[in-house]
């Protein structure tokens, strides 16, 4: 007899078990839905992201047609700053649900502004979105505990256990290679809509290897738990609420606890703090000597220590200058949110491996750049921007230039891979 | 070479299931070419007994013994030796006849020609249009029919059965004791669990009577002849040792 003998026999019983068969048929659709979601979102992601560039730069046209000089132009001047989705964000959309990956900002004080999202659903925010990655991480073990939870223990009730073992003669046989072609099965119908949306995506081949590496390796400790727990000589009904509690327990219950925990350890400023601070800043300027706020914004920028005198009582570089010192003000504020933040991301990437639904679903986030890390990144380039701005204006505002609109074909554009490392 | 042509022996076998001592230090040998008949009311370790041989139970004490080998030191041989037809032999009920011989002969590692099959499925008498169709839609009596005839098919020494007139009608148990005993006349070894005092006597070379797990009596068939069945009767019905 071949080698393959036996997987073929068992494919064979397999393919005519109806039960099995609509459970792959099931995990094939709900894989198909959560792929063609992703992809849909994301075109979306990018046809808005395609149409609000075309009306920037149209509506800064307009802006600085009215205008008459650099302060006016730079108040009324919006630029346009996003993070378009990668070829694999359609798998793991992460942190593009909740995080903002478009701004349109102004050279007014930057921490008032990056923070800013759109209104979201907050329904959607509840249970989040069937992206490829909650069905992978979340939904798949639900599978395979219903295809593996009564691998020995269905064969037990329908009086043919012994028969089994008895006729082959070893007692793990058939029950491994069943196990490992069910969970091959489900591995594949899960896989499949995954692999055809990278190549509709045009992910890179790289990208499109590892994912369903990584989803291998999660599907394998699944049928692994599953496989070890329904071998224990317990009714059906016994193994498979043993092996909810345990789903219960490591996606559920786990990850929360962690989240606690790590709340708790690492404390993170109110993102209204940083708000209120910079905006109270601001309001203050108007009303102290205008040398507090010019002296505190030579500190930072001695280059125009020596354009620093206000003689009127309104000028833009005092008022662009109160707007940067309301940001200075909130730097303190601000870093720690974000090393807070990053803090937290990374004891979250150290517990997720006791979850694996958990680390599945960052690993997936990793590969798609819909971490928190790859959020940060954005902000980073929406820093390196807004600064690249207050420079381009800074140069004209400071010495007084007088104002030329050709000139304001050097303003600076908004490269979303600037701040990539 | 087997001691006595002996093909499977207990020895003081004990075996305890939760609890409580199933098998009390039992002894019995089957030698080539016989049918043992373990006879038995319910709980009596009929079936237990038979696990032992397959490697399924640990023993408290004694030892049991398939082809002179010890079944503790090596329980895939004896298995692979034994063919076993459990009592209700549950094969696969969305699949038909020649599919669960074919799944089940692949499992026993060996692959069963389409020829062999039908000759096997013919010896038991299953009708030949009934053998396309799922099992869900048999009698007990055709299941056990096909169980038998994966028995046979094995082709192995040793049949291990457990209640395997359970559930057939009269005719059919008749055909299934011819066939018992052709394939003993063939050299095969034969223990058969049974409580049917009557079915025992028609077929067995020997029986042994258990009772609450202790062998209390053993009859065998005169040269010739069979055993007889008032005196197996009166055994068996008695609380008496034999």
């Amino acid at each position: 007899m071949s080698g393959f003998a036996p997987v073929f026999r068992e494919a064979g019983l397999l393919k005519r078990d109806r039960a099995f068969i609509g459970w792959v048929v099931l995990t094939l659709l709900l894989s198909v839905v959560s792929v063609v979601g992703g992809i849909a979102e994301v075109s979306k992601q990018r046809e808005t992201i395609a149409r609000l560039i075309e009306g920037d730069r149209e509506d800064r046209l307009e802006a600085r047609a009215k205008q008459g000089d650099w302060g006016g132009a730079a108040y009324y001047s919006f630029h346009l700053t996003y993070d378009p989705p990668s070829n694999f964000a359609f798998a793991a959309l992460g942190t593009r649900d909740q995080e903002p990956w478009k701004h349109r900002i102004r050279m007014l004080a930057l921490e008032g502004q990056i923070y800013e999202r759109d209104a979201g659903n907050p329904v959607l925010a509840l249970t989040g979105r069937f992206d490829f990655a909650f069905f992978a991480a979340f939904v798949l073990p639900l599978v395979l505990i219903a295809v593996l939870h009564d691998l020995q223990a269905s064969e037990r009730g329908a009086g043919r256990h012994e028969l089994l073992i008895a006729t082959s003669g070893i007692s793990s046989s058939p029950w491994r290679l069943r196990a490992w072609l069910k969970a091959g099965a489900v591995f594949i119908a899960a896989a499949l809509p995954l692999l055809v949306g990278c190549i509709v995506s045009g992910t890179s081949m790289t990208r499109s290897l590892m994912a369903p590496a990584i989803l291998c390796g999660y599907l394998a400790f699944w049928s692994f738990v599953s496989y070890r727990i329904a071998r224990r000589e317990r009714n059906p009904s016994v193994i498979l609420a043993t092996l909810l509690g345990v789903w219960v327990m490591v996606g559920v219950v786990g990850p929360a606890a962690g989240k606690l925990v790590i709340d708790h350890q690492v404390p993170v400023p109110q993102g209204a703090d940083i708000l209120m601070t910079q905006r109270e800043a601001v309001n203050d300027a108007w009303d102290l000597p205008k040398e507090v706020t010019m002296d505190a914004f030579v500190a930072r920028h001695p280059e125009w220590s020596q354009y620093a005198a206000v003689d009127r009582p309104f000028e833009w570089k005092w008022y662009y200058a109160f707007q940067q010192v309301g940001d200075q003000k909130a730097e303190p504020l601000s870093l720690a949110y974000r090393e807070s933040r990053l803090h937290r991301d990374r004891l979250a990437g150290w517990f997720a491996w006791l979850t694996p639904p958990a680390l599945l679903q960052r690993s997936l986030q990793r590969i798609a750049d819909t971490d928190l890390r790859a959020h940060m990144e954005y902000e980073a380039n929406v820093r390196l921007f807004h600064g690249q701005l207050r420079e381009f204006y800074y140069g004209k505002l400071f010495p007084d230039a007088p104002f030329d609109t050709d000139a304001l074909g050097g303003l600076p554009e908004f490269d979303p891979g600037m701040a990539a490392p | 070479m087997l001691s006595n042509r002996l093909r499977l022996q207990a020895e003081e076998l004990r075996v305890i299931r939760g609890g409580k001592e199933v098998l009390k230090g039992i002894t019995f040998a089957v030698a080539i070419g016989e049918v043992y008949g373990l006879l038995g009311g319910n709980g009596a370790g009929k079936s237990t007994t038979l696990l032992t041989f397959l490697g399924f139970l640990d023993l408290a004490g004694g030892n049991a013994r398939v082809n002179d080998a010890l079944v503790s030191e090596d329980v895939v041989a004896a298995r692979r030796s034994i063919a076993y037809l459990p009592e209700s032999a549950s094969l696969y009920e969305h699949l038909n006849a020649r599919e669960n011989l074919r799944y089940f002969l692949g499992l026993a590692g060996s692959a069963g020609d389409d020829e062999s099959m039908e000759a096997a499925l013919d010896r038991v008498a299953l009708p030949a249009e009934a053998r396309d169709r799922r099992l869900a839609d048999y009698s007990k009596g055709m299941r056990q029919k096909v169980a038998i005839a994966l028995a046979i098919l094995r082709n192995t020494d040793t049949l291990l059965l457990d209640e395997p007139t359970s559930g057939l009608d009269p005719t059919a148990i008749d055909e299934f004791h011819d066939l018992v005993r052709t394939l003993a006349d063939d050299g095969k070894t034969v223990l058969m669990v049974t409580h049917d005092v009557y079915g025992a006597c028609q077929v067995a070379d020997r029986i042994g009577l258990l009772r609450d797990g202790r062998l209390v009596g053993e009859f065998s068939a005169p040269a010739g002849g069979r055993i007889d069945t008032e005196a197996v009767h009166r055994a068996f019905s008695s609380r008496e040792a034999v």
